[in-house]
């Protein structure tokens, strides 16, 4: 292991499996403090490679070798911060889940949060400063930053600090601190693809800059505009686990919420509408307005107060349909269905929508009481200002300008993610300083003078206000694995220096903990300050009191302005020849900063399949007229730039419109070469940002083959992935039964204490991929790179399946959760030559990787292609440290074996013994593979098919349950349920579905 | 024995004498008399002059460059398996769906070929059928070497290679045992067996040969060492009274043997669930298209070794008729096969199967099961002409394509059926690579290798048995042979 000092001995207070919540004992206290005094007395001889590596001959206290710790920490990504909770094996981490403890995430996380493991591993970490690119000591680098600094400050020229979003109140502090020591210091604050975020709409809007909870857990009518909740927009595991409350029925009659969406792209959310409508993207001000028109005509919703009727005249339903190809009948069952959910509806605009589209969402929710209800803003925290892509611009030429002394990054990557990155890169050679604070030598500090290397989010302290009654913390889970430093430590360490004579604390452990003595710890406590925040951390989250805000009110002026606007605006999309085109952030990349991460490279998109890359999304109208097939580049320009890159044919893309996503093209050693950056066709001249509605698009020569894990969309006709409306539910539903299996020759296996099964409801199931994730970091799943997938050889143990049925214009989209079915009756098993794959007393297939010799002969024979096979030797892929993320509990496959699913079985074996141990039978839950962890939606239900009480072998009786390819007598042990649309009875139309 | 006998034989296919046959009076009836076996100017002293040169003269300039392609062709081969078998299966173009590739056609195609020669040796030999025993020797020699290709490519294809020995049900201190179970232990079992004793059947036929040459040979080596092979025959009464009884009952053994051993690689296919390989018809039909593609082989290489070795007196172009016959009467029966499969397909009514039945010839790689039915059902149809079938480019021809098109058989049944299955989600494409080719060709050069030293290395012609024949012969100038076997 190079220079990393992975065993911390200052290791937190562990927290037990999850479902306890006990209080802090005692002798753990007691513990606690000496762990605390040591780390803070190790913490001041910064860096020193101090601890030679001794042998567990001693054992560190709270490790225990092969038993896990679980440490609730906090990731912030965007406005996002995501409780979650670590876990840890002999002192590294290695598997990331959601926090239970946290009231908002209840233990789901987002795929991106759970493969930042590979980020913390990562080869391609910075080890230690650079000075001008040489190595340097921090002594070397700190004099060389205070030195230029010091000189700047009497010359009266600014230094910039650009920041991604700052949702920690005390990094807030920090910076605060920082300004107070250097005067001239200019924060910006800048997230490159969240788009209009909630918090400037309701600026403009409701005039406080809040950003509100969406409950979609209340809502029955979901309407959006473009708005991919469930995918990338605002924090979808919340959005995701909501949805999935309302679309999980026990049996026909049971409610089931509604969602239309209006997109002009094929989003997760749109793949899982019961009402999808392709609609161009500059149609979704006016459907809404025309929207709001008709509640109020046909229902008598009054308008809120102040905004006139007239401004609503331009909007008439009928005229509105007619203009952007809609089916009127729809757009009214909308307009019913939403002024019969008054409270319970919620309607939401897409972040790289205009202002427009967002007031006129805004009047729906307040016309049909979202606010309060659906939209909720009572707790929402004080979100911070953040930069536009015009900021950027007017940036650039600031420092052009020569307006600052120094600039400082920490954590952005401007030199690839502004719109216009050339311009930017320009303007910054001719900075006198250039510090870049991060974990990598990405394309900004490749052109920084000074490169700080920073300590990953699990290696740091920090806090967050996910909102004003609640409180997360982010705890470290290993000592700093190079020489690198929390970069809030660097800042104050800079106001330090600078502010000469005043010895603050630059330890900001010790500073947060100060910090929250003086402003969090409440007065009167019985509990003293150091079991407070002993409780904190371990929960990872403190609840506060907090006083709800009053509801936030529309600011009707500015929906007529809004309205006004849209009214003015020529219908018809820009000038002929030219397409709309929308940009949001990469579901995997989001806006570039997970690009050097395998496992999202790796994780193919749940739409299209494709992943190494990104591509142009073309209607399959558009792509006939243009002569253009998958893989053909494709040139699409939007103001005076212009990117190449290779066209999909989408089917459900809105004629007229392209669809693209950011995060990709970056330079580094995984992401190298890999998809085109989007970023230059962001506008940064004040228009529309996201949302390009007149960028042309032309065949430029040649052919780039996408990588896609799946390459055929239909099921022809096979009966694999049901989709019912609930018609046909009630129609359809089998009487439950306790066995359906068909009848077969085999003997019936006898099984001993336990018959594990599955059941996964695709109702719930949105194809959103974390489970892929959640698998890859739990059964060590090598990533095999792009020319590997484009082969055909994947590794994922559990795919998400896509099937487009009907019209190529607008397609149902059904996802299909695949992975080794752990048959009674397994193909695989009559056929290995070597036994190397036998059938468990409780049901498991297994795989015994040790006498695999890899005839594959297992993997031809099984129906659902769910065996993966070492073509090379993967693991060779793997270059230090990246092997310390691998989970000890399971092998590592060499070259050559046969791999797949295994039901988690380290998880089985361990949850069995636990209850060995404890003189206890095995409790429904006690088990819960990576997989079902990791659903958002919880569509994943796991236990013992034996007990005929638990959970799976409820849901395994269910009267909508179904086995894939069960005609062939495989006897799975999953059992799925069928996915269940909810579209409405429209008069004179077929149903939807 | 037969040293002594010099008798002059008839100018046979000129001869207009008939004579009597079995003693009886009556003449032969000109529509029933067919052409002899033996033609030309041979007589035993010829025939083992001839035959024993070969091995023992320096062959031409033409064998060595021969010889050098060859192995060079084989060399490229086993460096591409030892690439391969470094780097890994990833080399290759397999992938999943498509788990089973070039190796796996190459290793059916092969053992196709291997039926050729133990088929037309022992069937024919248990029907009395006298025109095998001129191409018998070389027709078993083809078996052994398309065997020794053939077994290549199980033991390289699997993940570790170096592990093939935990194919085989042998005691071991791990206490682990093979999976029954699997086709593919009976597919071992059917191929070593079968491989053994086609080794066992052609060595029992080489041993009088073995003899001969060496009481023939001059240098004391190849004495010693011919003296070995040939394990004391003297070729007594007693010795040849126990030889002809073993032959019989090894030939009897064979026979099932050549049946039993495609059959159970069929089974690898048909005992999956895979549609298109789930089929009752396989056994038969894999039998069939073995013996097809063997008889194609035989004939592609007596095209060149009568001519080449100057044997065309012992393999006639009667010999060549009979051979063609044979591999137009098998396609015949091969077409029957496609389109009963194809009925199958059909009646079954399993939407899985009747796709994949449509996707052999309609789908993405379409060409794959036209071609081989081009091939394998249309192009043999010329040999309904008498003409053809005594004209060399054409038999080249029609064999080439056979051989061919059962290899592409095979690519169709394996690539063609794994690579749509039943989740449309999983399926993928084939695209083999250099090293699949190079795999391919390699086996050719090791085959003809091995051929070639076969040819100029050892007696090509069983001389024994066609002494018995010219001794018919010449006491029976125009008389059917092949009835009178005794």
């Amino acid at each position: 292991m190079p220079e990393s000092h992975e065993f911390p001995p200052e290791a937190l207070e562990p927290l037990e499996p999850p479902s306890e919540a006990e209080p802090v004992s005692r002798r753990r206290f007691l513990s606690l403090v000496a762990a605390s005094a040591a780390l803070a007395a190790t913490s001041a001889c910064e860096a020193a490679p101090a601890d030679t590596i001794v042998p567990y001959t001693k054992k560190p206290t709270d490790v225990i070798p092969g038993v896990a710790d679980y440490y609730a920490s906090t990731y912030q990504e965007g406005l996002v911060p995501y409780g979650v909770l670590v876990k840890a094996r002999e002192g590294r981490p290695i598997h990331i889940d959601g926090n239970n403890e946290h009231p908002v995430f209840k233990g789901k996380t987002s795929l991106r949060a759970q493969a930042e493991i590979i980020g913390l591993y990562d080869p391609d970490r910075l080890r230690r400063p650079l000075l001008a690119g040489e190595p340097a000591s921090w002594k070397e680098a700190d004099a060389r930053v205070v030195d230029a600094l010091k000189e700047a400050a009497p010359h009266g020229k600014g230094v910039l600090l650009l920041t991604p979003a700052v949702i920690s109140p005390t990094r807030q502090a920090v910076i605060d601190d920082l300004k107070k020591a250097l005067p001239g210091l200019e924060h910006v604050a800048w997230e490159p693809a969240l788009g209009l975020t909630e918090r400037e709409a309701s600026e403009t809007l409701y005039g406080e800059g809040l950003a509100p909870r969406y409950r979609v857990d209340r809502a029955r009518v979901i309407a959006g505009f473009e708005a991919d909740f469930l995918g990338t927009m605002g924090n979808a595991v919340e959005a995701v686990s909501g949805f999935a409350q309302n679309r999980k029925l026990a049996k026909p009659g049971d409610p089931m919420s509604r969602l239309y969406c209006f997109e002009s792209r094929m989003s997760i959310t749109g793949s899982k509408a019961d009402v999808r409508v392709p609609v161009r993207p500059s149609g979704a001000a006016r459907l809404a307005f025309a929207v709001a028109r008709a509640l109020h005509d046909e229902h008598g919703i009054p308008l809120p107060a102040g905004l006139p009727l007239e401004a609503l005249n331009p909007f008439g339903l009928d005229a509105v349909a007619r203009r952007y190809g809609v089916d009127e009948a729809l757009l009214g069952s909308l307009v019913d269905d939403l002024a019969g959910a008054r409270g319970e509806s919620l309607v939401l605009a897409g972040p790289s929508l205009p202002m427009e589209a967002h007031a006129a969402v805004a009047l729906l929710n307040t016309m049909l009481d979202a606010e309060g209800h659906t939209v909720d803003a009572a707790f929402s925290p004080d979100v911070p200002t953040l930069a536009t892509p015009a900021r950027m611009a007017d940036l650039t030429r600031a420092i052009a300008s020569d307006t600052y002394a120094a600039v400082v990054f920490w954590q952005t990557n401007p030199s690839y993610a502004v719109p216009d990155a050339e311009a930017f890169n320009r303007a910054l050679a001719g900075v006198p300083l250039k510090i870049s604070l991060g974990l990598r030598k990405d394309e900004t500090a490749r052109r920084c003078d000074v490169v700080l290397p920073i300590n990953h989010w699990l290696e740091s302290w920090n806090d967050y206000e996910p909102s004003t009654d609640l409180l997360s913390l982010q705890q470290p889970l290993i000592r700093p694995l190079y020489e690198t430093r929390q970069a809030e430590e660097i800042l104050l360490g800079w106001a330090n220096a600078l502010a000469a004579g005043a010895e603050a604390e630059t330890d900001y452990r010790t500073y947060l903990m100060a910090r929250w003595k003086r402003e969090v710890y409440p007065a009167g406590t019985l509990a003293t300050f150091q079991q407070f925040w002993v409780a904190a951390v371990h929960d990872g989250v403190l609840r506060r009191d907090a006083t709800p805000r009053s509801p936030r009110m529309l600011r009707a002026s500015a929906v007529t302005e809004a309205a006004g606007k849209v009214a003015g605006m020529d219908a018809a999309s820009g000038p002929s020849g030219t397409v709309e085109l929308l940009l949001e952030p990469d579901l995997r990349m989001w806006d570039g900063r997970y690009a050097e991460i395998g496992w999202l490279q790796e994780l193919p998109d749940p739409i299209t399949k494709v992943s190494w890359g990104n591509f142009l999304a073309v209607s399959v109208a558009d792509a006939k007229k243009l002569g253009l097939a998958d893989g053909d580049l494709v040139s699409v320009a939007a103001g005076a730039r212009s990117v190449t890159l290779p066209a999909l044919v989408q089917r459900g893309q809105a004629q007229g419109t392209v669809f693209t996503v950011l995060g990709y093209g970056r330079e580094g050693s995984v992401s190298g070469e890999r998809g085109a950056n989007l970023f230059p066709l962001v506008a940064d001249d004040g228009s529309e940002p996201f949302f390009r509605p007149a960028a042309r698009l032309s065949r430029a020569s040649g052919n780039q083959a996408l990588v896609r894990s799946q390459t055929e969309f239909t099921t022809h006709g096979r009966d694999i992935a049901p989709v019912w409306s609930l018609e046909e539910y009630a129609k359809n539903a089998r009487p439950p039964k306790e066995d359906r299996s068909l009848p077969t020759l085999n003997p019936n296996l006898e099984w001993g204490d336990h018959k594990w099964g599955m059941a996964i409801d695709l109702s719930a199931c949105i194809g959103c991929s974390a489970c892929q994730i959640a698998c890859q970091s739990e059964n060590n799943i090598p990533v095999v790179g792009p020319e590997q997938v484009a082969r055909g050889r994947i590794m994922h143990w559990i795919r998400s399946d896509v099937y487009y049925e009907g019209p190529a214009d607008n397609p149902q989209v059904a996802h299909s959760l695949m992975l080794c079915q752990q048959c009674d009756d397994a193909p695989c098993e009559p056929v290995c030559p070597v036994a190397a794959t036998v059938h468990s007393k409780d049901g498991l297939n297994e795989q015994v990787y040790n006498r695999c010799i890899g005839v594959r002969y297992c993997a031809a024979n099984c129906p659902y292609m769910v065996r993966r096979f070492n073509f090379f030797d993967y693991t060779s892929f793997i270059t230090d440290p990246l092997d310390l993320a691998f989970n000890p509990e399971v092998t590592v496959r060499p070259r050559g074996v046969m791999e797949k699913c295994t039901f988690c079985v380290q998880r089985i074996r361990n949850g069995v013994q636990i209850a060995k141990d404890e003189g206890r039978p095995v409790h429904d839950g006690d088990i819960v593979p990576a997989c079902a962890v990791a659903c958002p939606a919880e569509a994943i239900v796991f236990g013992d098919l034996k007990d005929p009480q638990s959970r799976v072998s409820k849901l395994s009786r269910s009267d909508r349950g179904y086995k894939v390819l069960e005609d062939l007598g495989t006897r799975p042990a999953i059992t799925y349920m069928t996915e269940l649309r909810n579209p409405p009875e429209v008069p004179g139309k077929k149903s939807h579905v | 024995m037969f040293e002594a006998t010099e008798l002059p034989l008839p100018p046979a296919p000129a001869s207009k004498r008939r004579r009597r046959r079995r003693g009886s009076d009556e003449s032969f009836p000109e529509s029933l008399r067919v052409e002899p076996l033996v033609q030309g100017d041979a007589s035993l002293g010829k025939l083992d002059d001839h035959v024993r040169n070969l091995s023992e003269a320096k062959p031409p300039r033409s064998w060595y460059v021969a010889l050098a392609i060859t192995s060079l062709v084989g060399l490229i081969g086993v460096t591409a398996v030892g690439y391969m078998v470094y780097e890994g299966i990833g080399t290759m173009g397999n992938n999943v769906p498509v788990v089973w590739g070039f190796l796996i056609i190459n290793f059916v195609f092969w053992v196709g070929i291997g039926h050729a020669g133990t088929l037309i040796s022992v069937i024919l030999y248990l029907f009395r059928q006298r025109w095998r025993n001129a191409i018998s020797r070389t027709a078993e020699a083809v078996t052994v070497f398309a065997f020794v290709c053939a077994m290549m490519f199980p033991a390289v294809h699997v993940g570790r290679p170096w592990l093939p020995h935990w194919l085989f049900a042998y005691p071991n201190e791990r206490r682990l045992w093979v999976n029954f179970r699997s086709p593919l232990i009976w597919d071992v079992c059917a191929v070593v067996t079968y491989f053994s004793v086609s080794v066992l059947f052609w060595y029992l036929g080489l041993i009088p040969d073995f003899a001969s040459l060496r009481s023939r040979v001059k240098s004391k080596v190849k004495r010693a060492v011919f003296g070995f092979m040939s394990l004391g025959w003297v070729g007594n009464a007693r010795q040849w009274l126990h030889y002809e009884k073993a032959y019989l009952l090894l030939a009897g053994l064979t026979t099932t043997l050549a049946l039993s051993v495609h059959s159970i690689v069929s089974m690898d296919f048909a005992s999956s669930m895979v549609p298109g390989w789930h089929m009752t018809i396989f056994p038969p039909y894999f039998v069939v298209g073995a013996a097809f593609s063997g008889f194609a082989g035989v004939v592609l290489v007596f095209a060149f070794v009568r001519t080449a070795m100057k044997l065309e007196n012992y393999i006639t172009m009667r010999h060549m008729d009979l051979l063609n016959r044979t591999v137009l009467f098998l396609s015949c029966v091969m077409t029957y096969a496609y389109l009963m499969e194809g009925f199958t397909a059909w009646f079954s009514s399993d939407s899985f199967n009747r796709y994949i039945f449509a996707n052999y010839v309609f789908g993405d790689q379409w060409w794959a099961g036209s071609l081989t039915i081009f091939f394998n059902c249309v192009l043999p149809q010329l040999l309904w002409f008498p003409k053809f079938r005594r004209s060399v480019p054409v038999m080249v021809l029609v064999s080439a394509g056979v051989t061919l098109g059962m290899w592409l058989e095979r690519y169709t049944i394996i690539v063609l059926s794994l690579h749509r299955d039943y989740l449309p989600s999983s399926w993928g494409t084939y695209l083999p690579t250099p090293i699949d080719f190079a795999i391919l060709l390699g086996s050719v050069g090791i085959f003809l290798t091995l051929l070639l030293l076969f040819l100029r290395k050892m007696p090509i012609i069983a001389t024994w048995e066609v002494k018995a024949d010219i001794v018919h012969y010449q006491t029976h100038p125009s008389g059917p042979m092949e009835a009178e076997h005794a």
